[in-house]
């Protein structure tokens, strides 16, 4: 692996950034790995701006920051322009259409679409599994974490809906290649 | 040895629990709620006391009852929680009540953002009441582990110097998620290196005595001792006695028993690269100072000659890393300048003392390097929107 990998999500307040955030750390400590996982956000619990930024490594890590995030998943269009070009040309940008409309071009990244928001709605007539659904997309994305590893954290942190919660990650590990 | 990821918050209340805090009195507030959510949890599984206050001064000085009933008591807040201590802080540091403070720095003034990180209560640290007259002890970690370590340290110094000991942290530590190791038992944490200094009971009949000495147990009411306390100036015994020469007394105890004693907390520190007479020392606090690090460690990569002093200890400030002439910099998250102002002080005269802060999220790496290249071309700072100050 990379000396660090460095994952930032951000949206609305709400949506599970900071969850996404702590599954995926999590499951970086059950790989036996040094983990940080900043979040940053308003004063409301939904509705506002939060990002969370999470560095793996197999060494102490001592900047806890995501400065050029090797995965920048975003989940909201205000989110999308404030740290798109943040991503550099190696990273991968993972976006929810039904947020970010519009994506720039002249960026040199990858980007994959991932319409999460209407997956859940389509299979299980709620948008709350969005956030599972990307964790399973991000499990098969993200070469270092182990989607076993990533499934057990989820259930670990999310102590409801388990079932559901197996179905979406697998639905949204088997949509991106 | 436990392994998990979990919050600065949680790490510090596990720290609290090791070092025996068997009570907390606080008043919610982000970013130190989820410390609050987690002590109502621990703190009765261990046979301990969580009592939630009406507002933070009740708050503190419930932790002052539960320390003179004889319990080791913590409390936590964040900036504008904090300045709500500054009566029972003063009450604590007069009456020699051992109290451990965490403070969780979130950007100001006032209420500022609950969720972005703020270094502006430097100095409030240092005066967190009216009155002068006394010197704190204020410790600054930097990881969600050292949040665990600093804060079994701070009950360990409050208990030996018999006053209220401060944790200051920031809300990317305390919010933010680490991995961390919790021992379980006393050799794991010897191994780790965790201190833990059990409370002692003066017995009288001398309860506050006129001297620097250390370890003279803290003062408990009732349980026969035969203690009492006041907030006015206290005699030995611990009557009130309102005369000039009782009180330069008193307070010769209250600054000279930490001054005299500096022995005890001033190894905490860390020093990267700085064995070569670095042309430039950046100094920092906190988690600006991980950043810092990062940087120094690629401007060393590009041949700069940049050494990193980072504070765990920031009061009584450690003059001593001061002594050399050279450049200095200093990195915080506040835009107002605070650190540098001490470090101004401490460095020789005429040495240069710059400052670079940023206000509500961490500088980057590359701004640190750039601001290192200019420094040390003898060009000014400057950032994007930005013009810093120079100093």
């Amino acid at each position: 692996m990379k000396e660090r990998i460095e994952i930032v999500a951000s949206g609305f307040g709400g949506q599970g950034v900071v969850r996404l955030g702590q599954i995926i750390g999590e499951t970086g400590v059950k790989q036996g790995l040094r983990v940080t996982m900043l979040k940053s956000h308003g004063t409301e619990m939904r509705g506002g701006y939060v990002r969370s930024q999470v560095v793996l490594s197999k060494d102490v890590i001592d900047s806890p920051m995501c400065e050029n995030p090797d995965y920048f998943v975003a989940l909201s269009r205000a989110a999308y322009e404030r740290f798109k070009d943040t991503v550099p040309e190696y990273g991968t940008i993972l976006y929810d259409p039904a947020f970010v409309d519009k994506i720039d071009e002249g960026l040199k990244c990858t980007h994959k679409a991932f319409p999460a928001k209407e997956l859940a709605v389509e299979h299980f007539n709620n948008p709350l599994f969005s956030n599972t659904l990307v964790l399973g997309a991000m499990s098969r994305i993200v070469d270092i974490l182990d989607k076993d590893a990533v499934l057990e954290s989820i259930l670990e942190i999310i102590p409801k809906f388990h079932d559901r919660n197996r179905q979406a990650f697998q639905i949204g590990y088997d949509y991106v290649n | 040895m436990k392994r998990f990821l979990e919050t600065g918050n949680f790490a510090i209340t596990e720290g609290a629990i090791l070092a025996g805090c068997r009570f907390f009195s606080g008043y919610p507030i982000t970013p130190a709620t989820e410390l609050a959510e987690a002590m109502s949890l621990r703190l009765p599984q261990v046979g301990g006391f969580y009592l939630q206050a009406e507002d933070e001064c009740a708050a503190m000085h419930m932790c002052i009852g539960a320390s003179l009933g004889g319990m080791k008591a913590m409390t936590a807040t964040s900036g504008p929680g904090f300045i709500l201590y500054a009566d029972p802080y003063g009450w604590a540091l007069g009456c020699e009540t051992p109290l451990v403070v965490l403070n969780s720095g979130r950007v100001g003034p006032v209420s500022g953002i609950t969720g972005a990180p703020g270094q502006g209560e430097f100095y409030l640290m240092r005066y967190p009441t009216q009155g002068g007259n006394f010197e704190t002890i204020c410790l600054a970690p930097s990881t969600a582990q050292e949040c665990m370590a600093m804060t079994v340290e701070a009950f360990y110094l409050s208990e030996r110097f018999r006053m209220p000991v401060s944790v200051l942290a920031d809300q990317l530590i305390t919010d933010g998620f680490e991995d961390i190791s919790v021992p379980e038992n006393d050799d794991e944490m010897k191994e780790m290196g965790l201190r833990v200094w059990p409370r002692k009971v003066c017995q009288g009949p001398e309860f506050y005595p006129y001297t620097d000495e250390l370890d003279i147990p803290p003062v408990v009411l009732g349980h026969n001792t035969g203690g009492i306390c006041s907030d006015w100036t206290p005699t030995v015994e611990g009557y009130d006695i309102e005369e000039v020469e009782a009180h330069h007394k008193h307070a010769y105890r209250l600054i000279y028993k930490v001054r005299n004693n500096r022995h005890l907390f001033n190894h905490l520190y860390e020093k990267k690269f700085m064995d070569d007479d670095p042309d430039l020392v950046v100094v920092s606090y906190g988690t600006p100072s991980r950043v810092v690090n990062t940087a120094v460690i690629k401007a060393r990569e590009k041949g700069l000659k940049v050494g990193s002093l980072r504070l765990i200890n920031l009061w009584p400030f450690p003059d001593e890393h001061f002594t050399r002439k050279t450049k200095y910099l200093s990195v915080e998250l506040n835009w107002d300048g605070e650190l540098v102002r001490e470090v101004q002080r401490a460095t020789p005269k005429d040495s240069e003392v710059h400052f670079l802060g940023t206000c509500g999220d961490l500088p980057t790496t590359p701004d640190l390097i750039e601001a290192f290249e200019n420094l040390l071309k003898n060009e000014p700072l400057s950032r994007k929107g930005w013009v810093l100050e120079e100093w």
